[in-house]
């Protein structure tokens, strides 16, 4: 290559861009994904003792933790919030989407970031918060709430609902409302065009909705910490326990069942809702 | 000697080959236009010959330097964007000192050929704006002082005016052809826009399905087109498949006769086309002997301002158009239904 | 918004499209009542609640009484006099931050190349695998760590029956492990608010660079990047933040004598029942996290205009 103007000749390190950013990302790849391999890989060892090369794999770690009645309880009650949750997030997140999908107007700003608030606020600090007024409300009234599981209901419900509003929210946003006129023109009654027009554009997004809010609600630890009690305690909490005290194939089979609740979950979701979309 | 040599350029997706041995030889300072509908290949050959897209198999060089595995950068190539990326984060002077940068050109040196370049594009006034305080006509400009302020081996500009409304782009493929000429620029432009390759091109590359269907002067694509799709592609045709009947006859698969002069048409012939311009119209009865004729009734009469289309159909149902000179003659007499003899020139019909 | 307002008031409210006043009217109405669930539930469960814990960290604390007594700001006093709590709070902002700084530079590789990737359905795996974690909790990857990081965990006794170490090595309850946990735990949030950055930047700037004589690095640091700069800040913010606040990875990874911030703010509220003080270490956490988040945004848009 003669060329006098030609740029300045290829340094040793162009050719480094492609192997340095592929390096990074799989190095940030092992980052993310070699716990969830190593609790997966730790609940098919054979021996408590954690060792390795492990002598064999079995199964029995997932009996045991069945047999464990706390975990059982944890998932009932994570299971039972989460449906909880995700309900009472609907019913209130899906009509303030249609509100806020409507465009602008004065205040909407205000709303969206405070619906969306709780997704922002520390959960530890939120969590304490709570904690804090649910007592107060108590020695106000007379009735229990905090560690009961209507306190956690509420708190659960607050974790879903940012998530109900900004999926329908985003799915509604794309809509043409000429659509729906179309249908009003068509001489289809008011609820008419929404079952046959709006609902179905939006069903992607609720179903999403509704999914991400499930899975905010099973997995949440620091909100539901102040509140949990005797009885009443979620998976995350008893797995948190558990591994102060012990680390073994045990606990590794109850967050193996977790990973995969919520992979399902999760992989399900991304057929309806491209999932980055979400973020 | 030649500027830009490609050999036997392929590209190939899998099984999909979207450009097909593309094989061309470019002079310097000339001025070659790449045309053809969208998905032809022609955007596909440019980025190879920038180095953005690796080529499967084939070569390229610049001058005596075979650029074919370079890197883009390595090239030397100025490349207008179809949408001109311009970097928006940078002023209009920063824009076009970035390729001098890149060639770690002095300073002092860099701020006097930004300078310059942009007073060519008359942008001198506008070189501490952003991009996007810019119209879409100046973003053209600078997109274009961006490429050329280095000087490249070649300039590559894909679809650059595709942007534009259609007035500034009479203008501004006016000032480009300009500017190439005046500085000597190897240039190859890619466009779907056959009036564009026809007015600025030293030579037109019709391309079509990833193959070069023809390279010549604009004159000689549009008067001896090579293929039936380039007759097709380039201007109004009528166009009437069929077979040869004799030598200087054709006969149409609807059956109308046609006779013909040029000397050249291929044995094989499967199609034969007239260009509406050389066809003209008259009322009343057939000239003697029926050559060079047809008679036709008339089907639709279009004014479109300069010229008159008028579309007649033979007995059998074939279809032509004519384009008559509303200086010359202004055929506005002609109504629907009316029996006209359709003529023209014996060399007019053109054979594939 | 006139059209688009019909489509979702009178979906429900069943009213036909009036003109004029009446129809804004009925629009206000209807907004109302479709609003007032979700603002109920976040102002009961969120904005009182935190009310109530600004009060209650300007409160005297009793140990014997759960009222709210007096004004005072001896609370605030005693955190900043303390020096343990200061060193609580400057190890938090200093884990949060070489977090949020590794978080970067393993992210923004991993979003370009997500955001390159050519292939459609490698690119849908990639982005699987980098959202699935993000939404797994925070006590399975904790638990995962642990059993890696542990005196007898997966990476000790691997070295071990390897014949490279003699003794196991200390890693967790460590303040690196805690790095470490926390780097898993955000940087999928790094790396998912990148790649759509860099999705929407293109490859046409890239190219325009390359062509113009700019060997990659040089394309990637003088016009990609500063391009990407406004969804670099916001991703190192998310990182920032979550990681002041962290409480799984701190107290399962780190351990009792690796102590932060939100931690405390259990220890003090639910152990020690000092609710004042709990209150206090929140919103001390909140404020600075806060307070950071504004200056380090209006220094950057100083930087780069408009983010």
């Amino acid at each position: 290559m003669a060329g006098t103007r030609s740029p300045s000749p290829r340094s040793l390190s162009d050719g480094s861009f492609r192997p340095v950013m592929v390096g990074g990302c799989v190095a940030a790849f092992v980052m993310v994904l070699s716990p969830l391999v190593a609790i997966v890989w730790i609940s098919f060892f054979e021996n408590k003792i954690i060792s390795f090369p492990p002598t064999g794999y079995t199964l029995d770690w997932y009996r045991a933790a069945a047999a464990m009645p706390q975990f059982r309880d944890g998932f009932v009650t994570s299971l039972k919030l989460g449906v909880v949750a995700t309900l009472v997030s609907l019913i209130a997140g899906v009509p303030a989407a249609l509100v806020l999908a409507r465009g602008r107007f004065p205040g909407r700003e205000a709303i969206q970031s405070l619906l969306l608030a709780p997704l922002i606020v520390p959960g530890i600090v939120a969590g304490a918060a709570l904690y804090m007024f649910l007592i107060e409300v108590e020695l106000a009234s007379g009735v229990q709430v905090a560690m009961t599981f209507w306190g956690l209901a509420l708190a659960h419900s607050l974790i879903a609902l940012p998530w109900t509003v900004r999926l329908v929210t985003a799915s509604l946003v794309g809509l043409d409302p000429q659509l729906k006129e179309a249908a009003l023109t068509m001489g289809a009654r008011p609820l008419t065009a929404f079952r046959l027009v709006t609902w179905p554009l939006i069903r992607p997004g609720v179903v999403a909705g509704a999914l991400f809010a499930f899975i905010a609600s099973f997995v949440d630890l620091e909100k539901s910490l102040f509140l949990v009690g005797p009885g009443v305690t979620t998976l995350p909490i008893v797995i948190v326990n558990y591994l102060e005290w012990s680390i073994d194939p045990t606990i590794a089979a109850v967050a193996t069942v977790q990973i995969a609740v919520i992979s399902a979950g999760l992989v399900l979701t991304d057929r309806y809702f491209k999932l980055a979309r979400a973020f | 000697m030649s500027n830009i040599l490609i050999r036997d350029l392929i590209k190939r997706h899998g099984a999909l080959v979207t450009v097909d041995r593309v094989s061309l030889e470019i002079g310097q300072g000339e001025f070659i236009a790449f045309l053809g509908p969208s998905g032809c290949g022609k955007t596909t050959t440019l980025r190879m010959i920038a180095g953005l897209t690796p080529a499967s198999a084939g070569s390229i060089h610049f001058g005596t330097r075979e650029v074919t595995h370079l890197p883009p950068y390595l090239r030397d190539a100025g490349l207008v964007f179809q949408g001109y990326a311009l970097f928006p984060h940078m002023s209009v002077a920063e824009n076009v000192a970035f390729g001098l940068q890149m060639r770690k050109v002095d300073r002092e040196e860099a701020r006097r050929r930004v300078d310059e370049v942009l007073s060519l594009v008359k942008l001198a006034h506008l070189a501490g704006r952003l991009p996007k305080e810019l119209s879409g006509g100046q973003q053209q400009r600078v997109a274009l002082a961006r490429a050329i302020v280095y000087k490249p081996e070649v300039l590559l500009l894909d679809e650059p005016l595709s942007a534009l409304d259609a007035q500034l782009r009479t203008e501004v493929r006016t000032e480009l052809k300009r500017l190439q000429s005046a500085l000597g620029l190897t240039t190859i432009f890619v466009t779907h826009d056959q009036d564009e390759a026809l007015s600025v091109a030293d030579r037109i590359v019709v391309m079509s399905a990833g193959r070069v269907e023809q390279v010549g002067t604009p004159r000689e694509i549009y008067q001896r087109p090579a293929t039936r799709f380039v007759a097709e592609f380039i201007g109004r045709t009528n166009l009437f498949p069929g077979g040869l009947d004799g030598p200087g006859r054709f006969r149409s698969e609807s059956g109308e006769r046609f006779a013909f002069g040029n000397a050249d048409a291929p044995s094989n012939a499967s199609a034969l086309a007239i260009r509406p311009e050389h066809v003209s119209l008259q009322r009343g009865a057939p000239a003697p002997g029926g050559a060079c004729t047809l008679e036709a009734t008339v089907e639709d009469v279009i004014y479109r301002g300069a010229l008159t289309e008028v579309v007649v159909r033979t007995a059998s149902g074939a279809r032509l158009a004519a384009h008559l000179h509303n200086a010359d003659s202004g055929r506005d007499d002609l109504r629907p239904g009316d029996p006209v003899v359709a003529s023209w020139p014996a060399d007019a019909p053109m054979l594939f | 918004m006139s059209a688009l307002a019909l489509t979702g008031e009178d979906s429900l409210t069943g009213g036909l499209p009036a003109p004029g006043a009446t129809d804004r009217r009925r629009r206000r109405s209807s907004a109302g009542w479709l609003l007032f669930p979700s603002l109920t539930l976040v102002l009961a469960g969120l904005v009182l609640p935190l009310a109530l814990m600004a009060r209650t960290s300007v409160a005297h604390f009793d140990a014997a009484s759960p009222d709210l007594v007096g004004f005072t700001l001896e609370n605030y006093a005693r955190f900043f006099g303390e020096p343990f709590y200061l060193m609580i709070l400057a190890r938090t902002l200093v884990v949060a931050l070489s977090c949020t700084a590794i978080c970067l530079v393993l992210g923004v590789p991993a979003a370009f190349v997500i955001s390159r990737v050519e292939s459609r359905a490698l690119k849908t795996v990639l982005i699987l695998a980098t959202i699935i974690p993000l939404l797994m909790g925070n006590a399975v990857r904790a638990a995962g760590w642990m059993v890696l990081l542990a005196d007898k965990g997966l990476i000790n006794s691997a070295l071990l029956s390897a014949g490279l170490i003699a003794e196991p090595v200390r890693i967790l309850y460590t303040g690196s492990a805690v790095v470490i946990g926390l780097i898993a735990v955000l940087l999928p949030f790094m790396v998912i608010s990148l790649e759509s950055v860099f999705e929407n930047i293109g490859t046409a700037y890239e190219e325009a660079a390359q062509t113009m004589g700019a060997p990659p690095w040089t394309a990637f640091f003088r016009v990609t990047l500063p391009l990407a700069m406004p969804g670099i800040f916001s991703g190192c913010l998310l990182c920032f933040v979550l990681a002041m606040n962290a409480y799984a990875t701190p107290v399962l990874i780190g351990g009792p004598s690796f102590q932060m911030m939100a931690p405390k703010v259990f220890e003090q509220a639910i152990k020690v029942y000092n609710w004042p003080f709990a209150a206090t270490i929140a919103l001390v956490l909140m404020a600075v996290t806060l307070v950071l988040s504004v200056a380090s945004s209006l220094a950057l848009q100083k930087r780069y205009g408009v983010l």
